[in-house]
C-alpha cells in the first residue's frame, strides 16, 4: 500500500516502537501502583516519556508532561481549563473539531481570527483585531490539518503574551516536524497525538502544561495522596486519573527517541522535498487545483486539492482501490475549509511521514491522472 | 550506618529528586514509603546513606522536587523525623 493518511495516523512506526509496545505489554504494569518491579519498570518508561518529550517541546521539567489519550483530549483539558460559559476564545480560521466543538460545548463565545490561505502577515492581523480585553483565551494551530498552513504562532504567542491572555497551542500536525517550545512561546498548553509525527501508537498523546490553571476531565486513582477524597494539586497526577496506558507511552517514547535521532529538522526538509515533487506533478494533470503555499516554508507535510468536476470521495474511493491511501472530505475541520472556500467541495488530501518515497508519488501522480481521465468518461 | 528517607509528593517527583541525585553523583534509590510515614495516602520516597544526605539535600534544594518530610532510620529500627 502507498500510505499517504499520515495527518490522521503514520502507519509505519520505527521497529523500535513495535518492540517497546511488546516488551510493555509482557514486563510493565502500572506506575506509582506499586513497589515491584514491574511497576517500577512502567515508572521508569513513564519517567523518561516525561523527560523526552520536556527536551522535545520545551516544557518547564518532565513533571509539566501529561499523557493524554489523544490530541483531542488534551486540547479538552486545556480549553476547559481556562474558558468558561460566555466568555470570549478567539481561534484561527483553520481549527479542527477537536477545538471547535469543545469551546462549542463550554458554550464559550467563539470569535474566529480568519485569515485567508497562505497569509500569515493577515492571520497576525487578524488575530491583534479579534483580541479584546475580554479574551479569556487563543487557541491556534501550528499546521493545519487540511492544508499544512503553517500558521505564524510565534507571533501570535508574542500578541498574547503581549496582551495577558492565556494561549494554547495545537501540535497535532507539527510536533515531531516544527519546532514547538512551550516555555518561549509563553503557551499555557501545547497538546499534540503521540501517533502522527511522533510515530508512537495509538491512544497516546501528550498535553504540556505550562501554567497552574489545570481542570481535571476524570477524577479517580494516581497512586498519590490517596487518603484524600480530592484530585491531588499536583502534574501530572491531577491531570491523569486511573490507570496509564503503558503499552502506548512506551511505544510513544521509542518514537520520540526515533524523532530526536533523525532529526526534527531533517524529517521535515525530507517531507518538504515530496511536497514539493507532488505539487509539480499535480499541476501537469488537467483539471487538478492543488492548495499550495508560494514559500515552501508555509507548508507542512500535507497538501489538499481539487479535482474539478469530480466528487472528493470518488476520487479518495478509486485510489483506494488502486491501494493508495488518502484523505477526502472536510477532514474534521469544517472551519478550515469554510476559510479556504472549499466548504461544498471537500478536498483530497495527501499528508506524508518520513517513511514515504519519491517513488511512491511518482506512482500516485500515475494513477491519479488516469483516475481522472477515468471518472471523465 | 543510617540511612534517609526523602518523602515526595508523588511517584514523579521522587523520580525528579532521584535524577537530580544522580546528577550530583548519589545513588538514590525510590521506594514505597512505609505506611506509617505517608499520612496522606500512599506515595514514594526517595532512600539515600547517611553520607550523602547533606550533599543530597543541598541538591534537592535546588530542584524543584516537593518534598514532604524526611525521616532516618538507624540501625536499630528507630526511624525519626528530621525535617519538614
Amino acid at each position: 500500500m502507498i500510505y499517504f493518511d499520515s495527518a490522521a495516523t503514520t502507519l509505519q512506526k520505527p521497529k523500535a516502537v513495535r518492540r517497546a509496545v511488546s516488551c510493555a505489554l509482557v514486563g510493565q504494569t502500572s506506575p506509582s501502583r506499586g513497589g515491584h518491579r514491574a511497576s517500577m519498570t512502567a515508572a521508569d518508561t513513564a519517567y523518561r516519556a516525561r523527560e523526552a518529550a520536556a527536551g522535545l517541546f520545551g516544557a518547564p521539567g518532565p513533571e509539566h508532561v501529561v499523557f493524554t489519550m489523544n490530541a483531542t483530549h488534551g486540547l479538552n483539558l486545556a480549553i476547559k481549563s481556562l474558558v468558561r460559559a460566555g466568555e470570549r476564545a478567539v481561534v484561527s480560521g483553520y481549527e479542527h473539531n477537536s477545538v471547535a466543538r469543545p469551546l462549542h460545548a463550554v458554550g464559550a463565545e467563539v470569535v474566529v481570527a480568519r485569515s485567508p490561505l497562505f497569509a500569515p502577515p493577515a492571520a497576525v492581523g487578524a488575530f491583534e483585531a479579534a483580541i479584546t480585553p475580554d479574551t479569556k483565551l487563543v487557541v491556534c494551530n501550528h499546521v493545519s490539518n487540511v492544508f499544512g498552513y503553517v500558521l505564524p504562532v510565534a507571533e501570535i504567542a508574542a500578541l498574547c503574551r503581549e496582551r495577558g491572555v492565556p494561549f494554547v497551542l495545537d501540535a497535532s500536525q507539527s510536533a515531531g516536524l516544527s519546532e514547538i517550545d512551550a516555555v518561549a512561546l509563553g503557551a499555557a498548553f501545547v497538546a499534540m497525538p503521540g501517533h502522527k509525527g511522533l510515530y508512537g501508537p495509538q491512544g497516546t498523546g501528550i498535553l504540556i502544561c505550562n501554567t497552574d490553571t489545570v481542570c481535571p476531565l476524570l477524577e479517580g486513582g494516581t497512586g498519590s495522596n490517596g487518603a484524600h477524597w480530592e484530585m491531588p494539586d499536583d502534574l501530572p497526577d491531577r491531570l491523569e486519573a486511573g490507570t496509564p496506558n503503558m503499552p502506548g507511552i512506551s511505544g510513544l517514547l521509542a518514537g520520540m527517541e526515533f524523532v530526536r535521532r533523525r532529526g526534527r529538522e531533517r524529517i521535515l526538509r525530507r517531507e518538504r522535498h515530496l511536497l514539493c515533487y507532488l505539487l509539480s506533478g499535480l499541476w501537469r494533470i488537467p483539471g487538478v487545483y492543488p492548495y499550495a503555499a508560494e514559500n515552501p516554508e508555509q507548508q507542512a507535510g500535507v497538501l489538499s486539492f481539487h479535482v474539478d468536476g469530480a466528487d472528493c470521495e470518488a476520487v479518495a474511493e478509486a485510489l483506494g482501490r488502486a491501494n493508495i491511501a488518502v484523505r477526502a472530505g472536510l477532514h474534521c475541520s469544517p472551519l478550515a475549509h469554510e476559510t479556504a472556500g472549499t466548504r461544498h467541495t471537500g478536498t483530497v488530501r495527501v499528508s506524508f511521514s518520513v517513511f514515504n518515497k519519491e517513488s511512491e508519488v511518482t506512482q500516485f501522480l500515475a494513477i491519479l491522472e488516469q483516475i481522472i481521465k477515468n471518472l471523465r468518461k | 550506618m543510617a540511612t534517609y528517607l526523602i518523602l515526595c509528593r508523588s511517584l514523579t517527583y521522587a523520580q525528579k529528586a532521584a535524577r537530580a541525585l544522580e546528577r550530583v553523583g548519589i545513588t538514590a534509590t525510590i521506594l514505597r514509603t512505609p505506611k506509617g510515614l505517608s499520612q496522606e495516602g500512599c506515595s514514594y520516597c526517595v532512600r539515600v546513606s547517611e553520607r550523602s544526605i547533606t550533599i543530597a539535600m543541598t541538591a534537592l534544594r535546588e530542584t524543584n522536587a516537593k518534598i514532604t518530610r524526611v525521616y532516618v532510620c538507624h540501625p536499630t529500627g528507630e526511624i525519626r523525623e528530621v525535617a519538614r
